[in-house]
């Protein structure tokens, strides 16, 4: 699956655009499948809201997004919903988690949807994240880095060409990181899945084939 | 780690904010509604099931009825001008709500009925005779050939009735049963001089149908034809099957060409308008009722899936879609509202059940179960609820 940007412009930033030499923002960008990009950031440069873009949470921009042949902003609740199950995975940065569900109840309301991850592939995922011990607490009294490990092995519990990841690592130290780090790169590379990742700093937390400038 | 179904995690994301209360309430709305609704269906169905004479309900008169041509100053002493044209006939076929039309022929030779008991008696009388097929609780013996030397009788019962309470009081004698007519044997004497025929004669029935003295055909068609020499007369009155006597469009056809029927019959026309009236207002507050109902039931599902507005959200982003959602929703849902719609049916089924046994001790029977039209009402109030709330789900799901 082909990510392509045409003249992608947001809105509420259409002022300001041009005050920075931005690599992305009313750039004509293609993104083949299988590669790894690095998006970064610094703060206030639009890069939640470049990632609610790619994911269809938002539509609020000029120019075009397509994945394949879909339009993002001209796609129907339907054909999103498909993507979104089967072809683009994401990681929030504010997680998103059902507060009152718990760890892994979180984790079975996205495994159910798709059914393509077994029950011990997810919970060995889970283990190897540190998190065996909290499954059954309900999410709203984990903490941040907790959550953010859910939120990760959530991610991976359905086929995906693309996983986007907004600050995946913000709540986590080096050790955790490193696991989570392993993780997504194992699963990214059994599905031959591209990745975009967006942080505020540089990193190397994968081998990337381009780096761009938000 | 346990093992969980996919739709106890979206009953319990979902379904949490359910009010128990709102739901009660919204179903008894529905199933009141309802069981109003198939009750108006169920009034009008059954009147429209008793006049169309289904099972005995005939007897009421409500099918069969006799039919001349109203006797006026101008058509005085010009019996012709009385009598059935077979234009007339033919046209009388195609009325609004005929299904059948019978003759009424009458003898055209003199008749005298002679009883040879210890008080002589003697009297003229005249004979009538339809087709078979439209006398009311036809004996087996019903029949005659000519050289027969017995000729059955059917009698209207309402002139048995005119004689015990009329004539019988007033000339000091004695009352007569039904039963102690049949087993009394007259003589029928008919045609003058030479010609004159002599048969016993005997009542073999009581017509609650037919105001007149009943013979076969072929008794009546046999002296016409050897007393006048003529084979066919026009005949004066007319019986008519018809499905239902209270109809406008019939009681104009009688009343444009001046024809008469029994007045007792066309009472029910008024009672039809009445029945009528009472089935549309009880109609129109059902379909208000029902109306409200679904609209309590629609708010109950919207508000709950407002209530779970976040979560909703949440799983859309996750990739689930509103479709499945939706599904998901309606099949919660549909359980409930096909249940309160069963009952609604299950509480007409047992008014009908009742309804049909009181009204048999009326001599009036009605089907134990309601017919398909009720079912038919039943179905469609399902799918009219089924699409407006399928609607209001898909409409809230975005």
């Amino acid at each position: 699956m082909r990510l392509s940007l045409e003249k992608l412009i947001p809105v509420p930033l259409k002022d300001r655009i041009n005050e920075y030499n931005s690599w992305i923002w009313n750039q004509e960008l293609v993104f083949n499948s299988g590669e790894r990009i690095s998006i970064q950031a610094p703060s206030g440069t639009g890069k939640t809201t470049l990632i609610h873009f790619l994911y269809g949470l938002r539509k609020d921009y000029e120019g075009r997004i397509y994945w394949s042949a879909f339009n993002m902003s001209a796609i129907n609740a339907e054909q999103l919903s498909q993507i979104r199950a089967s072809y683009v995975s994401v990681i929030f940065q504010d997680m998103r988690l059902f507060p009152e569900l718990t760890a892994w109840e979180n984790l079975e309301v996205k495994r159910r949807l798709t059914n393509t991850v077994s029950e011990y592939d997810a919970e060995k995922w889970i283990e190897r994240l540190g998190l065996k011990d909290k499954l059954d607490r309900p999410a709203r009294t984990l903490s941040y880095g907790e959550q953010q490990r859910v939120a990760i092995v959530r991610a991976l519990l359905q086929p995906f060409e693309w996983l986007i990841m907004d600050e995946p690592f913000s709540h986590l130290d080096h050790a955790n990181r490193q696991r989570a780090i392993a993780l997504i790169r194992e699963v990214a590379d059994h599905h031959r899945a591209g990745i975009i990742l967006a942080d505020l700093e540089d990193n190397d937390f994968f081998t990337y084939s381009r780096k761009l400038l938000l | 780690m346990k093992s969980l179904q996919q739709k106890t995690l979206l009953r319990k994301l979902l379904l949490r904010h359910r009010s128990n209360n709102r739901l009660w309430a919204a179903l008894i709305a529905l199933c009141i509604g309802t069981t109003l609704l198939l009750l108006s269906v169920l009034i009008w169905w059954n009147f429209r099931e008793i006049l169309s004479g289904r099972g005995s309900n005939d007897s009421l008169g409500g099918t069969f009825l006799t039919v001349g041509k109203k006797v006026t100053n101008e058509k005085m002493g010009r019996p012709e001008m009385t009598l059935f044209t077979p234009q007339e006939i033919d046209a009388m076929q195609g009325a609004p709500q005929v299904q059948d039309v019978g003759v009424l022929v009458s003898n055209r030779f003199p008749v005298w009925a002679t009883l040879n008991t210890t008080v002589a008696f003697s009297t003229e009388m005249f004979l009538e005779a339809v087709p078979d097929r439209f006398i009311d609780n036809r004996p087996v013996d019903w029949i005659w050939t000519p050289g027969n030397r017995t000729v059955p009788i059917i009698v209207s019962s309402e002139f048995l009735n005119l004689y015990n309470y009329g004539f019988a009081l007033s000339q000091g004698l004695p009352q007569l049963s039904q039963a102690s007519i049949q087993s009394l044997a007259f003589d029928l004497k008919i045609g003058r001089g030479q010609l004159e025929e002599t048969y016993s004669a005997r009542v073999v029935g009581f017509s609650d149908r037919i105001t007149s003295v009943l013979v076969p055909q072929t008794f009546v068609d046999y002296g016409n034809k050897l007393f006048t020499g003529r084979e066919t007369f026009p005949p004066s009155r007319l019986i008519l099957k018809v499905k239902d006597p209270s109809d406008k469009l019939f009681i104009n056809y009688l009343e444009t060409r001046d024809y008469t029927t029994n007045a007792e019959q066309l009472r029910w026309s008024k009672l039809r308008t009445v029945v009528d009236a009472v089935a549309s207002a009880t109609g129109l507050l059902a379909i208000l009722l029902m109306g409200i109902g679904t609209l309590v039931f629609i708010l109950f599902i919207e508000l709950t899936i407002a209530r779970a507005q976040e979560s909703m959200a949440l799983l859309m982003q996750l990739g689930y879609s509103p479709r499945y959602l939706g599904r998901f929703m309606l099949r919660r849902f549909l359980p409930l509202m096909l249940a309160a719609l069963a009952l609604a049916m299950w509480l007409v089924m047992i008014a009908q059940y009742m309804a049909a046994d009181k009204l048999k001790k009326m001599n009036l029977t009605l089907p134990h179960v309601p017919g398909w039209q009720v079912w038919a009402a039943l179905g469609v109030s399902a799918l009219v609820l089924i699409a407006f709330v399928s609607r209001a789900i898909t409409r809230t799901i975005k």
